[in-house]
């Protein structure tokens, strides 16, 4: 499945030094997809899938993203699992973690105001252009043209995953079957990996996920859900706009 | 300010292949490959007022149209150039789905989408709506710098608000 990563940057940087943070970002982004998916044969990912190489011989980021799988594996009971459809597949990790690291080089590089939207998935830093906050909207689950909230977030990662875009794709690891209850979940927090694999956990489990995401806010993961007959919930500290 | 948008498409689990790079400090000087997502509609000012009898001044004059027509270099400054964006539309199991938005001085003024009303999910849809209004229609802006949502495919992205608000910038 391929998706769409939007870049801004709101640095007041020269046009050609933009272009060239772009153009690296861009390189990045190509280089984890060559790395990393699972949809290319020659990829380090596909090869260990077919055990041509072994967990100890992967670069240090497949086996750093390995063990963040099995790290968040436990925190979420087993609600999200890189194995859920037999092979190993980290690409619910990889996305988050690669636009985290994306967003780290960035402001390595100088550029401490931007935003990148991979699908749906985002991490912001620093100020938006109008000086303020980013504003987040967080998409109606029923109607694309409407928004459920708006968030405001200076530094920090919104994930949403959902039912509505690409039907049950979310598997129940506890049932076997596709995750059902709840129709979207957005969770809000410092690390676009874990925010994303927090709102895909959630989602797989049901209303039951509802009180294992308040449980999240401790973490510092605020969330807001919306219930397959239209139910919505927040947590309380959930940075809606004023 | 400067800003600059890009789009890649593909990426982390897909074929992967760059959309096109917009900055919009420059248009002109954009790699022109930049498929554009949207395609920009003029607006047309409504004829009348012109042609108006002189008799009825008050009642033309609250129906006149605002001339928005001249985008003034100010507008791209904060971001957004004013016109409508329409995203493609496109077939989805539940029906035909295309969004359109408005921008005016530089913000979203109003976002819409036909989407199905009939059928299978015309059943579904209004019921979930009517429970999950009152939470929408405290945030109804639709002024953001971005738009989380399920994961959209590189085809459903071209029917998205965020394909929307990257057309604009």
């Amino acid at each position: 499945m391929g998706t769409v990563v939007s870049i801004e940057l709101a640095d007041d940087l020269p046009e050609p030094r933009l272009r060239e943070l772009i153009e690296s970002t861009c390189a990045w982004l190509h280089e984890v997809d060559a790395r990393f998916s699972t949809y290319k044969e020659d990829s380090e990912v596909s090869r260990l899938q077919r055990r041509e190489i072994r967990p100890e011989e992967c670069s240090a980021d497949l086996r750093l993203v390995l063990d963040r799988c099995a790290d968040l594996w436990r925190e979420t009971d087993g609600y999200f699992d890189a194995y859920a459809k037999g092979p190993l597949d980290p690409s619910g990790y990889v996305k988050g973690w690669s636009v985290e690291v994306a967003s780290a080089r960035l402001a390595a590089a100088g550029s401490t105001r931007h935003h990148l939207n991979a699908g749906g998935d985002i991490r912001m830093r620093g100020a938006a252009p109008n000086g303020g906050p980013w504003r987040v909207g967080i998409r109606h689950p029923w109607e694309a043209d409407k928004l459920a909230w708006v968030l405001t977030v200076r530094d920090g990662a919104v994930a949403t995953s959902g039912t509505y875009e690409r039907g049950a794709h979310v598997w129940n690891p506890r049932t076997g079957g596709p995750a059902t209850g709840l129709r979207s979940v957005t969770v809000v927090g410092p690390d676009l990996a874990v925010a994303d694999a927090y709102a895909t956990a959630a989602l797989a489990m049901g209303e039951l996920g509802l009180t294992w995401l308040a449980k999240r806010v401790a973490d510092g993961y605020e969330s807001a859900a919306v219930t397959e007959d239209g139910r919505a919930f927040t947590s309380p500290g959930l940075p809606v706009a004023p | 300010m400067r800003r600059s948008t890009a789009a890649a498409v593909g990426t982390l689990t897909g074929a992967a292949l760059i959309l096109g790079v917009r900055l919009s400090v420059q248009p002109a000087a954009l790699p022109t490959e930049a498929a554009p997502v949207a395609q920009q509609e003029t607006e047309e000012p409504a004829p009348e007022g012109t042609s108006a009898p002189a008799k009825k001044p008050a009642a033309n004059s609250s129906s006149a149209p605002k001339k928005k027509e001249t985008t003034k270099p100010a507008a791209e400054d904060k971001g957004l150039k004013s016109g409508t964006y329409k995203g493609k539309a496109v077939q989805n199991p539940y029906g035909t789905v295309q969004v359109t938005i408005k921008v005016s001085d530089g913000k979203i003024s109003s976002a819409n989408a036909t989407y199905p009303k009939t059928g299978f999910s015309g059943t579904i849809n209004p019921a979930a709506i009517s429970k999950l209004s009152q939470q929408t229609l405290k945030v109804q802006s639709a002024d953001v710098d971005t738009v989380s949502g399920a994961t959209f495919t590189s085809q459903s992205y071209k029917t998205s608000l965020q394909a929307a608000l990257d057309a604009a910038a």
